[in-house]
């Protein structure tokens, strides 16, 4: 293969698979968005506490950082749900203004909390495989990497079955399109709504959980991850589920093709200036004319 | 025939003028009785000056913006940059402007703050077209860029930021005096009072408010709601630039880690919003007992310090909507907007 070429495939590889867990953070957000009408400025913290807690797991009872998925899920999710039940529905149907002012703040305790806790020193885990990998085709692929890849697509699988298979996903769907409505047919709109911020809650906790085999963690990590979780969300437009795929995509491609072909030190600059341009140019997201929810 | 009495209900204008003299009363008392604590003294009145300045975005136009930091920034690395001569004045000189001779600081914040003007209505025609969360979402995004333009290049004294060694003087006072500093940075908090007053009872202040509370009413009304927007955004950048040529001094020597972050930004829209965007003086009170919080709790949390933020926010946003001012006035306890 032309050794440019394959620099190319090699750098389009490793960023659409970092763009795949960034599509897995963006997809609890626009879930929540879809559902809510919230924009979840905690979401990357709730990542960062993902991150902790495998960190913790691993060190104190050295436990494989992807068996405390098995964990992660079950804790993002009640603690998502508890957040949603117990503090932001209090808020009601005040501004959406409201809402993203609560979610900065309890963004702001989850961060702290992790700095009293954990320190800030950047912190990983050393587990055998980490900086494992394999080539095929001439092409080198991290074990980690790929690992989170598949991850994100079972999850992705797994809400999609959740969402279009069963009856709780009827509801949720019933609840994003029309709560009044929902609500006459039946539908308990306060559990669909903590059910799905706990959804979004665990989403980012499954893929703080994948990361950490491939990056430091640190108390602010999430504040990263949660402007790359806009930055998906907007590009596919909000509350459209297939469009942060795409845009998680897109954005990793775009990070890692800038980094390779322009300057490493923008590498956060490439997906803020898409961000930009397509809040600007298509605020409804870059497929449809409308947004398209849930 | 007797006339029937209008009651005019409480002036409000009047009890607000005293709020705001009572408020500079007690800054300029500060350093008689805390004369050892100056450092505290002038990061928190510069901040009650932030949040202030944000106010006029945030509470009077009623644009939630998380990039004030980019504004403070500019202000700040505009004044220290024409400050050092082998920066500014000598890049100046080779493109035919200036002697190349250090430029006095007060001219160095002028220029920040025409520097921020611009920038604030390129911003702010680019982003007001977009509602609520999306320009609060587009404006993280602008001062990330900054930030990292900050860092990455030369000209900016990149990562390593900036150092004052030396300014002339002011009128014959040392602008690296704490006291002399603690003066400044009232003046600020003054001129934003000041401001914020005038705006409050002009034709603009009411259109301001027109606007925010229904932009298709005030649009049937003849207000043109960005061009409202845009006003206030820019006084609000100029205030913003201004501060942030003084905290340039009192820090002396900054990075872009510091001055151009996130939760730089954060800080400032919480200040406002938690001590009240109803009220007029409300960012002033949100300042200071934040400040007081974040000093009485420093040896507890050390580096934690925006936790005291984060709980006070959901608390506001639970239960008090109009912050800690609006606790006191029966319309803020209702709305979260200033009147």
């Amino acid at each position: 293969m032309n050794p440019d070429f394959q620099a190319f495939v090699q750098t389009l590889v490793q960023g659409l698979l970092t763009g795949g867990i960034y599509a897995l953070v963006g997809i609890g957000l626009s879930l929540i968005f879809g559902v809510m009408r919230v924009i979840n400025f905690a979401h990357g913290d709730f990542l960062a506490l993902g991150m902790f807690l495998t960190l913790f797991l691993f060190k104190t009872v050295h436990l494989d950082p992807y068996f405390s998925l098995l964990i992660a899920l079950p804790l993002g999710f009640a603690l998502g749900y508890f957040i949603q039940r117990f503090v932001l529905s209090r808020l009601g149907d005040r501004l959406s203004e409201s809402s993203m002012l609560a979610t900065l703040g309890l963004g702001l305790i989850v961060s702290n909390m992790l700095l009293l806790g954990f320190g800030a020193q950047p912190q990983t885990i050393n587990v055998p495989y980490a900086n494992n990998t394999f080539t095929l085709g001439g092409i080198q692929v991290s074990i980690a990497l790929l690992v989170a890849g598949l991850g994100t697509l079972v999850a992705i699988v797994g809400l999609n079955l959740l969402l279009y298979r069963t009856e709780l996903g009827r509801a949720i769907r019933a609840t994003a399109q029309n709560p009044l409505g929902a609500e006459l047919q039946g539908v308990n709109t306060r559990t669909i709504q903590a059910t799905v911020f706990g959804l979004g809650v665990a989403f980012a906790a499954i893929a703080g959980v994948l990361l950490l085999p491939l990056l430091y963690a640190y108390p602010t990590v999430g504040e990263t991850f949660t402007l790359k979780a806009f930055v998906v969300t907007v590009l596919g437009g909000l509350g459209n589920l297939p469009g942060a795929i795409v845009g998680g995509l897109f954005l990793g491609g775009v990070e890692s093709l800038g980094s390779f072909y322009i300057s490493n030190n923008y590498r956060d600059a490439y997906g803020l200036i898409a961000f930009l341009l397509v809040l600007l140019l298509r605020p409804e997201g870059l497929f449809g004319k409308t947004v398209k929810r849930v | 025939m007797t006339a029937i009495a209008v009651k005019r209900p409480r002036a409000l204008s009047f009890g607000n003028l005293w709020i705001s003299a009572g408020i500079i009363a007690v800054l300029l008392l500060y350093p008689v009785f805390f004369g050892k604590a100056m450092n505290f003294g002038v990061s928190t009145v510069l901040f009650a000056g932030f949040a202030m300045a944000w106010n006029i975005l945030g509470g009077w136009a009623g644009q939630t913006s998380l990039g004030h930091a980019a504004l403070l920034g500019v202000g700040a690395y505009t004044m220290t940059l024409l400050a050092i001569p082998e920066r500014g004045p000598a890049w100046l000189h080779s493109v035919g402007i200036g002697s190349g001779a250090a430029i006095a600081p007060w001219w160095g914040i002028l220029a920040g703050m025409v520097l921020a003007v611009l920038l604030s209505l390129v911003w702010g025609s680019l982003t007001f077209r977009l509602q609520g969360s999306y320009f609060t979402l587009s404006s993280i995004a602008v001062a990330l860029i900054l930030r990292l333009v900050a860092i990455n290049e030369d000209f900016t004294g990149g990562s390593q930021g900036l150092f004052m060694p030396d300014l002339p003087t002011f009128f014959g006072l040392d602008l690296f005096d704490r006291r002399v500093e603690y003066g400044l940075a009232v003046g600020f908090v003054v001129i934003t009072l000041i401001v914020t007053h005038i705006i409050r009872r002009s034709r603009t202040g009411y259109a301001l408010q027109a606007v925010r509370e229904d932009e298709d009413g005030a649009r049937a009304l003849g207000i043109d709601p960005a061009r409202m927007k845009l006003i206030a955004f820019a006084i609000s950048a100029a205030l913003t630039a201004l501060g942030g040529g003084l905290y340039a001094i009192y820090l002396q020597a900054f990075e872009p880690h510091t001055l151009l972050e996130l939760p730089l930004s954060v800080q400032i829209a919480l200040m406002a919003i938690i001590g009240g965007r109803t009220s007029l003086q409300g960012p002033v009170i949100g300042a200071v007992v934040l400040a007081v919080f974040g000093e009485v709790f420093r040896n507890l949390f050390s580096s934690a310090n925006l936790l005291i933020y984060g709980v006070l926010i959901l608390v506001v946003t639970l239960f008090a909507p109009g912050g800690i001012m609006g606790l006191f006035s029966r319309r803020g306890r209702r709305l979260g907007t200033a009147r």
